[in-house]
């Protein structure tokens, strides 16, 4: 579904990207993990068609993708809602834009905030809603124009632990409700771990990737206890300690600049 | 246990009259009124020439408001308007055509800025010689003091639209003018409102201005003759009447901006 092949990024003669290559199977759940400054937010936004690669190319869905296209949508850290839009009218945004009629798109925004639990809210305002309630437009407003690819860049970073946990689950649910392809970039190997069919780590100075792991785990994780499994406790030791590493380089290379 | 003090406020004592006063704004502003204007008037009635005092201006509200007063104004606010409904929605266009566009940005900021810090008095000998001393000349120095804070807010507006908010539009394939409709146009209302609040007020000003040094009629002129014939009381009319209108002005454009921005007031609310 997404195949980023070779890119390079550079800002002003800094390597960001290093070759860095990845390919998304159609259903399939895929998460960048790495420490601040592997690049991996440039690589969902080279993804996303908002940044340019240096070099290499993007395909979604079986077409050259280097710029936004219908076919791919975004959920943003810090949400992004616009406050002078109500939440009905945000989810709405894309339709618009695509000029769909306003009954079609309308009943359409309602689906959807009904998916992520917000049919309540249709006619409040971002600014009257919690963090968690906001993102949960941000999701909606990024299904509604029905993607084949949801890149999602740490949605849940600037969130409370608790409401993390809870959207962590009602993304699995709809996820497998509507059998998305998602890219998903996270601090937390946790949420990797709870979410992802496969995990990319990468590592720093150049940004490129340096090890990947498939979770075997089955879905869903919140419906029995996914961190008693032994591939859990292995995994997640795995990675935490190609993570250390990357940390301590990143150290000794700035140490040594 | 006489020794023994309070070290904390008894709250279990209700209010008293002084703190239920305190916590009652419109009161205290009705006292301080009182206390400002019979201070006034007692200093006003031993200096009547110099002072006037607000019984006195009653009185020549009473006398002069129909004959003199109301057509003034009328002159005055009708310059006023033609300039101000010329310049508003002019500096509104101009100020986004300055933000979209980076060649105009670029060109005109210099003259913008030059005619921008030129006082404006220093134009109405140039704006007497070219349009006389009557209606385009109100109309003319209005526009000319409004315009610009206009421009330069929505400009500003308009450059300072959150970078965040323009990626979704682009992530969601925006053509550049649905990028201007739906994120810059509403990102940028809160400047637009700003410049036309200052651009108010300097109009305001500048209709007065051009009245006391060039007008023969009009609301400044009114002003101008209470001086010179030492009638206070005739000159604090139009004075007081100018300033409770441009009050209702700003409170008009208040109520304009919380109609305009409905989920300014929802933010406020919580």
């Amino acid at each position: 579904m997404l195949l980023m092949d070779g890119i390079h990024k550079s800002f002003s003669g800094n390597l960001v990207l290093d070759h860095f290559t990845l390919n998304v199977a159609p259903g399939e759940f895929v998460s960048l993990i790495g420490p601040s400054g592997c690049g991996k937010t440039t690589a969902l936004r080279i993804a996303a068609g908002l940044l340019a690669p240096s070099s290499g190319h993007v395909v979604v869905d079986g077409e050259p993708s280097m710029g936004p296209s219908r076919k791919k949508s975004i959920v943003f850290q810090h949400f992004n809602l616009f406050p002078w839009r109500t939440c009905l009218n945000n989810v709405v945004y894309g339709l618009e834009i695509q000029g769909v009629p306003k009954a079609e798109r309308i009943a359409r925004a309602h689906e959807l905030l009904s998916l992520v639990g917000l049919e309540s809210h249709a006619g409040h305002y971002p600014s009257e809603m919690s963090g968690g309630q906001r993102q949960r437009v941000g999701i909606a407003r990024a299904l509604a124009i029905e993607p084949k690819l949801l890149l999602m860049d740490e949605p849940f970073g600037a969130l409370d632990a608790l409401t993390r946990e809870y959207l962590q689950g009602e993304l699995q649910r709809i996820c497998a409700e509507k059998d998305l392809t998602v890219l998903f970039v996270t601090h937390s190997i946790d949420e990797a771990l709870f979410l992802s069919d496969r995990i990319i780590v990468m590592g720093v100075h150049p940004g490129r990737v340096i090890a990947e792991f498939p979770i075997s785990l089955p879905k869903p994780r919140g419906d029995y206890n996914f961190r008693a499994e032994p591939e859990y406790a292995v995994t997640r030791e795995k990675i935490w300690d190609l993570l250390q590493k990357e940390l301590v380089h990143a150290d000794t290379d700035r140490a040594s600049n | 246990m006489t020794s023994e003090r309070l070290l904390v406020p008894d709250t279990t004592a209700g209010p008293t009259l002084w703190t239920r006063f305190l916590a009652a704004p419109n009161a205290v502003r009705l006292v301080s009124l009182i206390v400002v204007m019979s201070s006034w008037e007692l200093y006003g009635r031993t200096n009547p020439i110099f002072a006037s005092y607000p019984s006195a201006i009653i009185s020549a509200a009473t006398r002069t408001m129909v004959d003199k007063v109301l057509p003034a104004l009328q002159t005055t606010l009708w310059g006023f308007t033609v300039g101000f409904l010329i310049a508003a929605p002019l500096g509104i266009l101009f100020g986004i055509a300055l933000g979209r566009v980076k060649l105009l940005e670029v060109s005109m900021t210099p003259f913008m800025m030059a005619i921008y810090s030129t006082p404006r008095v220093t134009l109405i000998p140039l704006l007497v010689l070219w349009l006389g001393i009557d209606f385009r000349l109100r109309v003319a120095i209005v526009a000319l003091s409004s315009i610009f804070p206009i421009i330069i807010n929505m400009h500003a507006g308009v450059k300072e639209v959150d970078r965040e908010l323009l990626d979704v539009g682009r992530a969601f394939t925006a053509s550049r003018r649905q990028e201007l409709l739906t994120i810059v146009l509403p990102g940028s209302l809160p400047f637009m409102f700003t410049g036309l609040r200052i651009g108010l007020a300097r109009a305001l000003g500048g209709v007065i201005t051009a009245e006391l040094t060039a007008a023969v009629v009009g609301i400044g002129r009114l002003i101008i003759d209470g001086a010179r014939f030492l009638r206070l009381d005739e000159m604090f009319v139009p004075l007081i009447l100018f300033g409770i209108l441009s009050i209702s002005f700003t409170a008009i454009l208040g109520f304009l901006q919380r109609l305009a921005m409905p989920w300014h007031t929802a933010a406020t609310k919580i």
